[in-house]
């Protein structure tokens, strides 16, 4: 188990073993992460085409949030592709974003969803071959042991930064009195101090900025280091760990008839199969591709000790609690002269 | 082939350049790779970003020059650029890496050719 702490950065043994055999026997199916936050990996011919975790935003967090990709072209080509297209196709073709670009922050998305997954806790790890169905599937693939590769990367980078403990769990506000109130810091380092209220852990705070896990995780132990914030308290650890009920679905239980997405051949599937589980996650669930824009709640809002559970469970839209709207507001502030282009 | 392996052979069209290579900005990590590029060049991606992000941080905040264009490093044998591409958000974006080799090509023009291939990567 790795727990994010600087001496234990290494990925977890069970999630290393499971993906370097999966991609042995060259898995066409999914690999069911169970544990905190847990997941599911997408793989065709034992490469990774998609991952699905509670614990890092997807694509379409990544690109509705970052205002990258506008949220009505966004839905326009998400039903145009509900038609038989391919996502990918409709994202590019209405010049919503570049094949280049698209392909790139898919290459991002999924190591940094593998690297939430490495430095998270993993109970097991299950394979379960089938068919694929992945909305926005990395083309080409990218390999396991590439990815692992990058996890560990991270995890010594960050292991490096002095002074930054169990950055999974902590919560961060700004160091009193240390930055003036009209200061800009830039790097988008203003952002995160907006938005650093005590509560929220980097995962939070990368859900709701639309940025990597690893990314914010990077830039608020760079600023801790600094003085610029402090950790006011680490969310505690689970329990217990029953079921991955939160983070997995069964590629299986994609609509069909409704998901625009890329289907993979494969082996004949197991007898036996996960429960259906209606946890809707934005690559892989694409019934509500609205309500991914609107900002994560903090872990312990929803889902007091297991963030990795119902933590990210989607809303519709204007459905905030108080709290959540406030930091809605407060985002919109930060963001609109972006993302108008005023 | 991917789009971004199309996209960087084309640089690698560019007379002299060795190696190019497609790095992550905010987290240093090389998204995509093409050519005779070095062992170490996820340790050589992870160091170039963060000289991105000095060189972004040592304009200030209010960035009155304008935002970071380009990185060159001049060696006796070699010319590394780094060209920042699709910046929307500070701290964030893609770095063009290239590798050219001096002995190989004409810097200035090596430079201008890749500046003009610069903007196609991410199409």
């Amino acid at each position: 188990m790795a727990t994010g702490d600087p001496a234990d950065a290494v990925t977890d043994p069970v999630l290393r073993e499971s993906l370097t055999s999966s991609a042995a026997v060259g898995l066409t199916g999914v690999l069911q992460v169970i544990g905190d936050p847990g997941g599911t990996v997408y793989l065709s011919g034992g490469e990774i085409i998609g991952i699905k975790t509670p614990g890092a935003p997807s694509l379409e967090v990544l690109v509705l949030k970052s205002g990258r990709v506008p949220e009505d072209g966004w839905e326009a080509a998400f039903s145009a592709a509900a038609a038989g297209t391919t996502m990918s196709a409709e994202l590019i073709t209405r010049g919503l974003i570049g094949a280049g670009e698209l392909e790139a922050l898919l290459r991002t998305a999924v190591a940094d969803a593998l690297f939430v997954l490495a430095c998270g806790y993993v109970d097991q790890c299950r394979p379960e071959p089938g068919p694929v169905s992945v909305l926005l599937p990395l083309d080409p693939p990218a390999e396991a042991a590439w990815l692992l590769a990058e996890a560990e990367r991270r995890m010594n980078a960050l292991a490096a930064i002095p002074g930054l403990t169990g950055y999974q769990r902590a919560r961060v506000q700004p160091a009193p009195g240390v930055v003036p109130a009209d200061l800009i810091l830039g790097g988008g380092r203003d952002e995160l101090l907006a938005l650093a209220n005590g509560r929220r852990t980097p995962r939070d705070l990368a859900f709701a900025l639309g940025r990597g896990v690893y990314a914010t995780t990077l830039e608020l132990g760079r600023m801790q280091h600094e003085g610029l914030l402090v950790t006011t308290s680490h969310r505690a650890p689970p329990s217990s760990l029953a079921t991955p009920q939160a983070s997995t679905a069964p590629a299986s239980t994609a609509p069909a008839s409704t998901a625009p997405a890329k289907t993979v051949r494969a082996e004949p599937a197991p007898a036996t199969s996960e429960p259906a589980n209606s946890e809707p996650v934005a690559d892989h669930e694409p019934a509500e591709p609205a309500a991914a824009s609107e900002p994560a709640p903090p872990a312990e809002a929803t889902n007091g000790d297991r963030p990795g559970g119902h933590g990210l469970t989607r809303r519709r839209r204007g459905r905030h609690g108080d709290d959540a709207g406030a930091d809605m507001s407060m985002l919109l502030r930060l963001l609109r002269p972006r993302s108008s282009g005023d | 082939m991917s789009s971004l392996e199309d996209s960087l052979r084309r640089i690698l069209a560019v007379e002299g350049v060795r190696s190019a290579a497609l790095i992550d900005l905010a987290t240093g990590m090389v998204v995509q790779s093409a050519g005779d590029e070095p062992a170490a060049l996820p340790a050589i991606a992870d160091s170039l970003a963060q000289e991105a992000r000095a060189a972004a941080a040592a304009q200030g905040p209010q960035q009155p020059g304008g935002g970071l264009d380009e990185i060159a490093l001049n060696t006796a044998g070699r010319l590394q650029l780094t060209k920042v591409l699709d910046a929307r958000r500070p701290g964030e974006g893609l770095l063009l890496f290239v590798d050219v080799d001096r002995t190989h090509a004409n810097p200035a023009l090596a430079t201008l050719r890749i500046g003009q291939a610069a903007p196609s990567v991410l199409a």
